[in-house]
């Protein structure tokens, strides 16, 4: 039996249509080395720019001078002064995790900016507790305030294009002193057909 | 035809010299003759499966310390054995008393540049006071640029 022009031609455009609607995404290491880059703030910019803040950060002693160990540490605000939408959690959980991990510092979940707990249902639980217990101390306050900004400046020259983002943190003690202080600086350069700016 | 010949050889006798200085650019350094500061060197053990990566950056020494909170510090030396600029990223490891691997959010890819015949330091610092010990990976760029 021979076989006739469209038995052949169905299978063929068929096998054409959906191979080539087949897309190639495929897993890759978040911290790896095949993550995309782009001029927007990427992910692993997140990570390099935690990386040298909590090697800074430990290897600087500063929560190693509080009387009680580990140290107590209070998210206060990180500035987002970019021109994109970003949780900055994407920073300070990683450096939350770290300190927590390396046993120096850990971070409260009641406390945070005009009195709004990261944790509501932790804050309900303390006070319960508190008041049961008919405690008369003063709640144990942060040792340490967490506050930071991340900045971008944008430069251009011929068709290079330049980008910077900058990472600031700060580390201030009870009695208002930064004692800490780390500032990252990340930048990207691409040609102006590449990334479009 | 001998004509053209000759009028194009020192042309592209200029040309070749213009590329090879231009692509070239290299680092000088200057430093104590006898260093205050003694690095604590420490043996270590390599695995090269990229011979083309090391012939472009080396692993000079490798020392380390303690920072005033017990933590473990290494710094790695590295140099760039060519003229021009070279792309390469490093990973540390850190390992406890037994060996096993201690998952950290510090522990990532990162992307480093380095000029001709420049001598860079890494520094890392451990993520816990139980990290004893450490690996570093190095891997040249695989994102194209």
């Amino acid at each position: 039996m021979k076989p006739n022009f469209y038995s052949i031609l169905l299978p063929v455009s068929a096998l054409l249509i959906f191979g080539g609607c087949a897309t190639h995404t495929r897993y890759v290491e978040t911290t790896g080395p095949r993550t995309i880059v782009t001029t927007d703030i990427n992910i692993q910019d997140f990570s390099y720019a935690a990386e040298d803040m909590i090697k800074s950060l430990l290897a600087s002693g500063s929560l190693d001078k509080t009387q009680i160990q580990p140290a107590m540490l209070a998210i206060s605000r990180i500035v987002n002064n970019t021109t994109q939408q970003i949780d900055t959690d994407l920073l300070i959980k990683k450096i939350r995790v770290a300190l927590n991990q390396s046993g120096k510092a850990l971070t409260t979940t009641t406390m945070g900016i005009g009195g709004i707990a990261e944790d509501p249902l932790a804050k309900g639980i303390q006070q319960e507790k508190e008041f049961y217990a008919d405690k008369k101390e003063p709640q144990r306050m942060p040792d340490f305030t967490l506050s930071g900004k991340i900045i971008e400046k944008r430069d251009r020259q011929d068709d290079v294009r330049q980008v910077t983002y900058a990472f600031q943190l700060s580390l201030t003690n009870n009695d208002g002193l930064a004692v800490w202080e780390e500032e990252k600086q990340i930048t990207k350069q691409g040609k102006r057909g590449v990334i479009g700016w | 035809m001998k004509n053209i010949t000759q009028s194009i050889l020192p042309a592209c006798l200029l040309a070749s010299t213009i590329f090879v200085f231009t692509s070239c650019t290299t680092v000088n350094t200057v430093e104590r003759a006898t260093p205050i500061g003694t690095k604590q060197m420490i043996a270590d053990k390599r695995v090269i499966t990229d011979d083309t990566l090391k012939r472009k950056v080396s692993i000079v020494g490798l020392n380390e310390g303690m920072t005033p909170g017990g933590f473990l510090q290494v710094q790695i030396e590295v140099l760039n054995q060519k003229n021009s600029m070279q792309n390469f990223s490093y990973r540390f490891e850190w390992f406890d008393m037994n060996g096993v691997l201690i998952n950290t959010p510090t522990s990532v890819w990162i992307p480093r540049q380095i000029e001709g015949q420049e001598t860079l330091s890494i520094t890392a610092v451990a993520p816990t006071t139980t990290a004893k010990d450490f690996r570093v990976k190095f891997m040249e760029n695989v994102r194209k640029d």
